[in-house]
């Protein structure tokens, strides 16, 4: 118990447990069995992109994409609009991922090439993304989407989504592998602790980063999939908000947010936890207001209480290292 | 470095940029003008600068914030907040002399919140404002419902839509709050301390400077700069809009780079700022007027924000 980190998986498990709890109480439809299919419904999209924030956080510089909800709207409209005029599907996902890693490459150029500090460049293209799909499509949105499709997002296995299926359980595997258990991983959280330190060790920092901005851009392609399969269409602003509460899961989850401290599963309870409160306070009637408000709190909190948290660390490992 | 620094302190306005800036603006105004005969009258040239007085007023509290080395993108929600307190005020029949306290000390309060958080907690300032960007919005739902607050008294509109002696008081109020701030930011040792904070956080601490008192009090000032907005807002649209503020914190950040801040702090200029707002709303208007969709405004600004920092990337490293 003495790893702030694991101090902090218990302390994310007794918040998604108060949670559960939360929607319990606030409303008597959220005690039932189809709670957790709905709920899981929601998971992967959030959680893909949570996770590509988590890699981007945790490489440190201090890192941020603020764009991957953007980039998310903007690969919908991009796949459905080939689909619609003929492409296969497959191909136009396919091209969609191409897409999203290209969009996600001119945040690393302007990050990692030209070191424009990571949240003015993403918040720069997470304008110009979202204006552009806006603007492509004038708000409109756009279906065609062959009804096989949906299967993906709509379909179930064992009563859970085939879309945490097929793609929020292999990524969320693969990503852990990588991040733990290879040189790759390790790599990511030495840029992220000391760059300086990493880079002189021989690690390739600025092409870890850019890599992982194109990562991060493919993984929002991913994420705008799932949305297209679920609703049938895409809309210009299916990853309105996605970028704070992406955001929110990471930091929520353990993430520090200048890097090099996390864990994808602290990520992955914080994914669950946000998905809980707000499908409790949806059963429940509660306002879309209050959702932000909540979601608001949520993400200050997590960060106030991780920097006293790590306050706390740095004073005892301080005060142990001065008697011995 | 040492001779770096002092430079970027002692001539933080480059006058090279604010002359492109200007350059590009006249060049832009020729562009628009050959394309709508009705761009250059005296009728749209008052609408440009209506329309640009709040964000003006805002973006030079923004100009002290980057200076500061932080940032603030839930100015827009202070804006609201403060806005709709102004409009419910009025809807309770206040007079003026009550309404104006109300709306700047809601503004004032809430960025001094933000302050709070930022200076005391060291939540990053972009992860700060965010959440309580978040939460103001949520605040204005709470409080509006929805439904457009709107026939409010007209008593403060002369501050907006009035003129004096032939020009638009606009003109007057964006004069006061320049003047202001660049006699805040240049000539007390409160501006002297704002731009060491930004230079080199670390030795303004050591050399006594109470980092954390001008953080708070900075964020409060641009918090009161929003209230000020608002009442400009209310005074000129005598509505309270639901969407109110959306967009006004990236016009006020973009604005403020096209001016020269350097968004790593200690660099900055109000006057560039403000050439940068006018630039911004001329490119707005005139968008429109050549009959381009205002949809594509969003675009622009961004595609614009991303030039200009590409540009000043490539001249640090050119200088350094």
């Amino acid at each position: 118990m003495k790893d702030p980190l694991n101090q902090r998986m218990f302390f994310l498990t007794a918040l998604l447990i108060a949670a559960g709890l939360l929607g319990a109480f606030l409303s008597p439809y959220f005690l039932q069995a189809s709670t957790v299919t709905y709920l899981l419904q929601y998971v992967p999209v959030l959680g893909v992109l949570g996770m590509a924030q988590t890699l981007i956080i945790l490489s440190g510089g201090p890192g941020i994409d603020l764009s991957i909800g953007a980039t998310m709207s903007i690969v919908g409209l991009a796949i459905a609009g080939l689909a619609a005029n003929g492409i296969p599907i497959l191909l136009a996902c396919a091209i969609g991922i191409g897409l999203g890693g290209m969009l996600g490459a001119v945040n690393g150029f302007l990050v990692c090439i030209l070191h424009v500090p990571s949240l003015m460049a993403t918040l720069a293209t997470f304008f110009t993304y979202s204006g552009l799909a806006l603007a492509l499509t004038g708000g409109a949105p756009i279906g065609g989407i062959p009804e096989w499709f949906g299967s993906l997002a709509q379909g179930r296995f064992l009563g859970i989504p085939n879309h945490m299926w097929i793609v929020f359980l292999p990524l969320a595997v693969v990503l852990h592998v990588i991040l733990s258990h290879t040189r790759l991983g390790s790599h990511i959280y030495a840029a992220g602790n000391d760059e300086r330190a990493a880079f002189l060790s021989g690690v390739k920092v600025w092409h870890l980063r850019f890599a992982l901005y194109c990562i991060s851009g493919m993984v929002a392609a991913l994420a705008a999939i799932m949305t297209i399969s679920w609703f049938q269409a895409a809309r210009a602003d299916a990853g309105d908000g996605m970028e704070l509460l992406s955001v929110t899961v990471a930091v929520l989850g353990g993430a520090h947010i200048f890097g090099g401290i996390g864990r994808l599963s602290g990520t992955i309870l914080a994914v669950l936890i946000v998905t809980t409160l707000q499908v409790g306070l949806q059963l429940a009637n509660v306002s879309q207001a209050w959702q932000l408000a909540t979601i608001g709190i949520l993400l200050i909190g997590s960060v106030i209480t991780d920097n006293i948290t790590e306050d706390h660390w740095r004073a005892r490992v301080r005060k142990r290292s001065n008697q011995s | 470095m040492e001779n770096t620094l002092k430079k970027s302190v002692s001539r933080p306005i480059t006058v090279g940029r604010e002359g492109l800036l200007l350059i590009t603006l006249i060049i832009l105004c020729i562009v628009f003008a050959s394309q709508s005969e009705f761009f250059l009258s005296s009728r749209n040239l008052t609408t440009v600068l209506r329309n640009s007085v709040d964000l003006s007023v805002i973006c030079a509290g923004m100009t002290i914030i980057i200076i500061l080395g932080g940032i603030d993108v839930s100015v827009g929600g202070i804006l609201a907040v403060s806005a709709v307190m102004i409009g419910r005020a009025y809807q309770y029949g206040m007079p003026d002399i009550i309404v104006i306290p109300i709306g700047l000390l809601t503004g004032a309060a809430l960025g001094y919140g933000n302050g709070l958080l930022i200076a005391k907690t060291r939540v990053p300032p972009i992860v700060a404002t965010l959440g309580s960007m978040y939460i103001f919005t949520a605040t204005l739902f709470i409080v509006i419902g929805g439904v457009w607050i709107s026939g409010l008294p007209n008593s403060l509109s002369f501050l907006v839509l009035g003129s004096f002696a032939g020009i638009p008081s606009g003109v007057f109020v964006i004069a006061v709050v320049y003047g202001g701030s660049w006699t805040i930011l240049r000539r007390t040792p409160w501006g002297q301390r704002v731009v060491a904070i930004g230079c080199d956080e670390k030795s303004a601490q050591l050399a006594g400077i109470s980092v954390v008192r001008t953080k708070i009090q900075a964020y409060a000032l641009l918090g009161l700069f929003a209230g000020v907005a608002a009442l400009l807002y209310v005074a000129r649209l005598r509505n309270v809009e639901v969407n109110i503020g959306t967009n006004i914190a990236l016009e006020a950040i973009a604005a403020t780079i096209l001016g020269g801040a350097n968004i790593r702090g200690g660099v900055g200029s109000l006057l560039g700022a403000l050439l940068g707002v006018i630039f911004i709303k001329i490119t707005q208007n005139g968008l429109v007027l050549i009959g381009v969709s205002s949809l594509w405004e969003t675009v622009v600004i961004g595609g614009l924000l991303i030039a200009v920092l590409a540009i000043d990337a490539f001249e640090t490293r050119r200088t350094s």
